[in-house]
Formats: structure tokens, C-alpha cells, sequence
């Protein structure tokens, strides 16, 4: 306690000190000879250094030796003939106690500056914590904390003007010209110190008073340093009559925390470079895959129509090479084709529509017997065969959905079960299941086998059957997708006596009255 | 005399195929490849019957059918490779007949235009009043519903829509419109109305609800009657 650098000089224990040093020598007057009782008048002035600076110790234990030559030195009550030797004792308590105090007063100094170095790399390393948790939850350095350690190390120059700090955070690079939109700024400064906070961010040094620049200001600016140049700058309010060594310690610890935050935010911008560039490699591969797959999926049907189309057009010079059947098979196969090619950019169209963030659905209350009737309709369009039949419970309620992407959810289903399950009915059912509404596409068909009912649903899988034969490329993926963007759910279900069942269902929701 | 026919269309292979094939019908084909000289022909060459496309170079079909609306009554089919039902919507209420998709068929376009101009044109008085497919006879003047020799009783409601839908045979008739036309201007989002008394004329008049052949639904636009 008496050593710490706060401890406040008090006379009042040396004061007892004193005391009780005369009553113990006028106790022991008689018993004791002079020199032990000079020793404890220097034991005495050496313990009330320690509580009083040099100056004030001296002072005091003059006065005090004084008092003891006086009252207790031979002759008493008054100074006797022995000058020299009180000189000398006198000197002798003074110097002791001089010294005492002295060290007292240097050690008071070394735990004040060792403590303040503690307390200063205590806010650094708090701060970088801090820096590193605000990393971590916002992905970013926040610049409010760098703004709120170094407020408390502003010097208000007087009362009246507040003292505040102002920070200037770049974006992302330099730019060109003092853009304030190119930067964060945090505080409200003046003209003067915009242009001092973009000179500082962009010279990437100090100014300020003891920093060769600009002395007379009252502010320090810092750089916000990292390895490759300043990220932005800081402004410090300082007292320019603090004197140099406070002002230069002040410093050095500003200097530190914003060369951290400088540290942290380039770090974070260099993180999210990193990951830019795995995610766009990631996306890169991605598409790279998913395009071999589409140009996959265009070429096959493409190669039927050329050949089609080439040996149609080839005949025109050899009448006789085709019969009419011939002819009639050719160009039925060209119009298949392209109804499938039309039908695969559409399909991959509106997957990448849905796969992307917020896909825009067009919601309207509709009704479950139309849907179905449309996707029916639609395929007794495109060809004679009358295998599809629908079945659809009375009385459904309205669904809130959005129409064209249920019907073409629909069309894919139906397309995919005459595709797939070749001279077998389908049957579409549309029923109530508890508070869902459920579609189902049913055929009789070969079924999916027991491996492969999930890949369907993923983008260009296709059954190992389907592989041999024609693809869907993402049309079950699309099916599913767009049940799942109305919160509904599609999915596989074996038949019991044989057969697929790929069911739709859909949450009922109240219609208005 | 047979019929004329504007198509408006700037991809030079389809404009050739669709012309070959309309020509192969009978048809008198006008071809425009541009917006303006869709224009002049509307004014000079008087289609029966005008093909659009939207995109074109020197601007939006939008403008022609605006155009021709403004003067005509002629049928007008829209043919775009914008799948999009907001635009379908937009078109259909500024008075486009019917609305194609690329691609489609010659069979499917042919279809669509002779629904078009059975609807319009010289038959149009009788059209507006009188409708007969399927075994439906629907006697607007005389407020008569009958199916297959039958007599139909329809609610007041069920008429009006089912009226709605004879004056615009053929047509796809937007849910706004028919709304608008038959519950009035301030219903116009009430879709479930419509999904009801749709579902209760589908009930009186089609053999199976669940597979119409006269009553047709297009997702997410509106109806047409066959």
C-alpha cells in the first residue's frame, strides 16, 4: 500500500511517529544513553520517509531533530557548546532519511510504470479478444469497439468542447479520390479532419504533437496499419500541454490499438477473399458439370432430329428410298424430339429460376380438379393415346398455390409415368389426407428399384432404366423443388401389386369467405 | 377469296416455315420482320387475321396490338418464347385473342387460329349469342342452358359466368376480366369465387369434372370455353 504509485503523502503518520519517538526517549530518558536515543530518532526519520516526499521528509525530520537536540541533548533546553557533533547528527538523521525517501519516491515510480504497462497490454489484449469475438459473430472487425477504447483516452482540451474521437474505415481498397462513400466513418468530424483522416489513411503515418507532423495540433492521427498499408484512420483529441512524455506513452498505446484493428480488418477482408474465391471455384465446377449434363441431355434428342430431318431431306433427290410410313415415322420422330427438347429447357429454366434465392411464386387460391383437368388436357394435346385417367375426390378444398408451376409439376409426372411405365394406365388421384391435400401420379409401370428412389430427385440422376433409355435430366428435381417451394413435400412410393406412385402433398389452408 | 393473314415475326427461319405452312392452308400470307413495317401492312394490307410476335428489333409487339385494337376487330394471336403468365395476363387484357408459346405446332397454331376466326368476323352476331359443341346448347337472348337435349338449370351467378365465357368463345378469358364482368370491378382479386362457381359449371355441364372438354383452364391466366 505505502509503495503504490497512488498512495498520498500524509503527514499524520509521521506525526505519530514523532510523538511517539520523543515519548519513548523521554520514557527511557534516564535508562538508555544518548547515542541509542539518536538511533531512534533515525529510525524514526527513516520511517517517516516513507510516507512523505523527499522535500516534505526533510522538512519535517529537521524540524524534529531540532526538537530532540534541543529538549534532549546535553545541555538541555538549549544548544549546547558541541556544535559539530550536532552538525553531525543532525546531518547524519537528515541524509538517512533524505535517502529513504528518496528510494521510496523511485520505487513509487517503477510499480506506477510497471502497472501502467500491465493496465496497457491488459487493453490491448482485451481489445483483441474483443476484435476476434466481433470477427467471429459478425464476420467482420467491428470498428465501434476500436472507437469505444479509445474514447476514455481522449483529453478534452476544456470543458466546453467534448472531446470525441472519429474514425474513418475504408471499404475495401484505397480510392482514388477522398470518396467519403468509399469509407465508414464513426463520429462526426469537421472538414479539417476529413481531410486530415484521409491524408493519415493514405500517407499511412502518424501526425500529430511529438510525431514531427503537423505539432501544433491538438489531436492525434493514427493509421489503422496493417502489413500492406493503412485500412483507415483515427482521431484522438489530446491536451497538447500534457507534456511530451505522457502525450508520447499516450500515443504509443493508440498507436497499438489501431494498428490491431488494422491487423484485424485486413485479416477479415483477406478471409473473405479466401472464400470468394472457394465458393466461385465451387460454383465454377458446379456449373461446369451441370452444363456437360444439359448439353448431354440437348444433344441426345438433337441427333435424332438431324438424323431425321437429314434423311427426310436426302430423299428429296431419291423418291423411292422412303416409303410414305417411312416419311410418316421420320417426322413423328422429329416432332417427339423437339417436344422433349422444349420441354428440357423448360424444365432447366425453371430449376434455375427456383434454385436461386428468393423465387417470386404467384400464389392464388386454386382448385386441385383444374390443375388436374389442365395437366390432362395438355397431354391429350400432344398425343392420341387416352392412358391417362384422373380421379378426383368431390368437394377438395382450394389449395393456395401457384398454378403454372403445380401444372408444370404435373405435366413432368404424367410425362415422366407414360415415359417411363410404356403401355400401362396412369392414373392421377387427387384426395384429401388429413390436413394435406395429395396428388398423386400412379402407373403400373416397372417402378423405381429400391437404390435409386432418392437420385431420382437430384439433377441429371437418372434410374439406371432411364439411363438406357431417355432422361428427365432435372425434371423430377424440378417436381420437387417446386412442391418444397410451397412448403409441401414430393415423394417416391413403391405400389403393392406393382408399380410407381410419385405423391404430391400440400398443406390446406383456409380460404377466405 | 381466301383469307389474309399478317404475321409479324423477326426470325427469319420461322417466318419462313410459319408462311409456307399457312400458305400450304390457303391462307394469303403478308410477312412483316419488324415492327414498322407490321404497321403499314395492318394499314394497307387488311389482315383477317394478324401472328405477333413480341420482340421485335425495332421495338414491343405491344405497340401493334395496341394499333390494331384501336381499329380493328380482327383476330390477333400473339406467338413470343416469353413464358411468363404476368405478360400472358397483360396481353390477354389488352385484348390479344390467344397467346402462343414457342415452341409450338403448325397443328397447334392452325387450331388456334380457326377457333379465333370462328369466333370473330362475319359469325360474330351469332356468336355472341348462341353456342353449340359438344351436346351444350347455351341460348344466351332466350336465357336457355341445355346439355344433350336436356334442359339445365343454372343459378343466376353460374349464367352470368358461363355468358361470359360464350361471348368470348375460343378465347382465353383472364380471371380479372371474368371477375370484373360478372362479380363486378371491386372483386377482381376474389379468385375463389371463381374456383367455386367454376367447379359448380363443371359439375352441371361436363361428363367428368376432372378431365373437361368444353370448360378449359389455363393455369395460372384464366378459362376458355372449347
Amino acid at each position: 500500500m505505502l509503495f503504490r504509485p497512488d498512495a498520498r503523502p500524509s503527514l499524520l503518520p509521521p506525526l505519530l511517529i514523532w510523538l511517539g519517538a520523543f515519548a519513548l526517549v523521554m520514557l527511557l530518558d534516564t535508562r538508555i544513553d544518548l547515542a541509542a536515543q539518536a538511533m531512534l530518532m533515525l529510525l524514526a526519520s527513516a520511517l517517516t520517509a516513507l510516507w512523505l516526499p523527499p522535500g516534505a521528509a526533510l522538512g519535517l525530520n529537521c524540524a524534529a531533530m531540532l526538537g530532540f537536540d534541543f529538549f534532549f541533548v546535553p545541555p538541555r533546553a538549549g544548544l549546547g557548546p558541541h556544535l559539530h557533533e550536532h552538525v553531525v547528527l543532525i546531518g547524519a538523521t537528515l541524509g538517512v532519511s533524505g535517502l529513504a525517501a528518496v528510494l521510496t519516491s523511485r520505487l513509487r515510480a517503477q510499480v506506477g510504470a510497471a502497472e501502467a504497462h500491465a493496465r496497457e497490454a491488459e487493453q490491448l489484449q482485451r481489445f483483441g479478444e474483443a476484435l476476434r469475438a466481433s470477427q467471429a459473430a459478425a464476420g467482420r472487425p467491428d470498428p465501434a469497439l476500436l472507437r469505444d477504447t479509445l474514447a476514455p483516452l481522449a483529453q478534452a482540451r476544456d470543458a466546453a468542447a467534448p472531446a470525441a474521437v472519429v474514425l474513418l474505415v475504408l471499404r475495401a481498397t484505397l480510392p482514388a479520390t477522398d470518396d467519403d462513400g468509399g469509407a465508414e466513418w464513426l463520429g462526426s468530424p469537421d472538414a479539417d479532419a476529413r481531410t486530415g483522416l484521409w491524408m493519415c489513411s493514405r500517407r499511412a503515418i502518424a501526425f500529430g504533437p511529438g510525431t514531427g507532423r503537423y505539432e501544433e495540433l491538438p489531436a492525434f492521427y493514427l493509421p489503422l496499419r496493417g502489413l500492406l498499408g493503412a485500412r483507415g484512420a483515427a482521431l484522438l483529441p489530446v491536451d497538447p500541454q500534457a507534456g511530451p512524455e505522457p502525450l508520447a506513452r499516450l500515443r504509443a498505446q493508440a498507436q497499438a490499438l489501431c494498428d490491431q484493428m488494422g491487423q484485424a480488418l485486413e485479416r477479415a477482408e483477406a478471409e473473405r477473399a479466401a472464400q470468394a474465391a472457394r465458393a466461385d471455384a465451387q460454383a465454377q465446377a458446379l456449373r461446369n458439370t451441370l452444363l456437360a449434363a444439359i448439353a448431354h441431355d440437348f444433344r441426345t434428342p438433337l441427333a435424332t432430329i438431324l438424323g431425321a430431318a437429314s434423311a427426310l431431306q436426302g430423299e428429296a433427290g431419291a423418291p423411292e428410298r422412303l416409303d410414305a410410313a417411312a416419311r410418316q415415322r421420320l417426322a413423328a420422330s422429329i416432332v417427339e424430339e423437339a417436344r422433349g427438347l422444349a420441354r428440357i429447357s423448360d424444365n432447366t429454366l425453371q430449376f434455375a429460376r427456383l434454385d436461386g434465392q428468393a423465387a417470386a411464386l404467384h400464389l392464388d387460391w386454386e382448385s386441385a380438379e383444374e390443375l388436374v383437368g389442365a395437366a390432362l388436357h395438355r397431354q391429350r394435346g400432344r398425343s392420341e393415346e387416352r392412358r391417362v385417367k384422373a380421379r378426383v375426390e368431390p368437394g377438395l378444398p382450394l389449395l393456395r398455390c401457384d398454378a403454372a408451376l403445380i401444372h408444370q409439376l404435373l405435366d413432368n409426372l404424367i410425362d415422366n409415368a407414360l415415359k417411363h411405365a410404356e403401355g400401362s394406365a396412369v392414373e392421377v388421384r387427387a384426395r384429401r389426407d388429413a390436413e394435406q391435400l395429395l396428388i398423386a401420379v400412379r402407373d403400373r409401370g416397372p417402378g423405381v428399384p429400391p437404390a435409386e428412389r432418392e437420385r431420382v430427385f437430384e439433377p441429371y440422376e437418372r434410374g439406371a432404366a432411364a439411363r438406357a433409355r431417355r432422361g428427365s435430366g432435372v425434371g423430377l428435381a424440378l417436381c420437387r423443388a417446386i412442391a418444397e417451394a410451397h412448403g409441401g413435400s414430393l415423394c417416391y412410393r413403391a405400389r403393392s401389386h406393382g408399380g410407381a406412385a410419385f405423391e404430391l402433398r400440400l398443406a390446406v389452408t383456409e380460404p377466405p369467405q | 377469296m381466301s383469307l389474309s393473314v399478317l404475321l409479324v415475326e423477326d426470325e427469319r427461319e420461322l417466318r419462313a416455315t410459319l408462311a409456307e405452312a399457312l400458305r400450304v392452308e390457303g391462307f394469303t400470307v403478308h410477312t412483316a420482320a419488324s415492327l414498322a413495317e407490321g404497321l403499314a401492312l395492318v394499314e394497307h394490307a387488311a389482315p383477317d387475321l394478324v401472328l405477333l410476335d413480341l420482340g421485335l428489333p425495332d421495338g414491343d409487339g405491344e405497340t401493334l396490338l395496341a394499333a390494331v385494337r384501336r381499329e380493328r376487330s380482327i383476330p390477333l394471336l400473339v406467338i413470343s418464347a416469353r413464358d411468363h403468365d404476368g405478360g400472358k395476363v397483360r396481353l390477354l387484357d389488352a385484348g390479344a385473342d390467344d397467346y402462343l408459346v414457342k415452341p409450338f405446332s403448325i397443328g397447334e397454331l392452325l387450331a388456334r387460329m380457326r377457333v379465333a376466326l370462328r369466333h370473330r368476323g362475319r359469325h360474330m352476331v351469332a356468336a355472341h349469342t348462341r353456342y353449340e359443341q359438344g351436346g351444350l346448347h347455351v341460348d344466351l337472348s332466350a336465357h336457355r342452358v341445355s346439355l344433350d337435349g336436356a334442359e339445365v338449370h343454372l343459378t343466376p351467378t353460374e349464367f352470368k359466368l358461363l355468358a361470359r365465357l360464350v361471348r368470348s368463345a375460343g378465347q382465353v378469358v383472364t380471371h380479372r376480366t371474368l371477375l370484373a364482368d360478372v362479380w363486378g370491378g371491386d372483386c377482381t382479386e376474389q379468385t375463389h369465387y371463381l374456383r367455386l362457381y367454376m367447379a359448380q359449371l363443371r359439375a352441371k355441364l361436363e361428363a367428368e369434372p376432372a378431365d373437361p372438354k368444353l370448360l378449359l383452364t389455363e393455369p395460372g391466366v384464366g378459362y376458355r370455353l372449347a
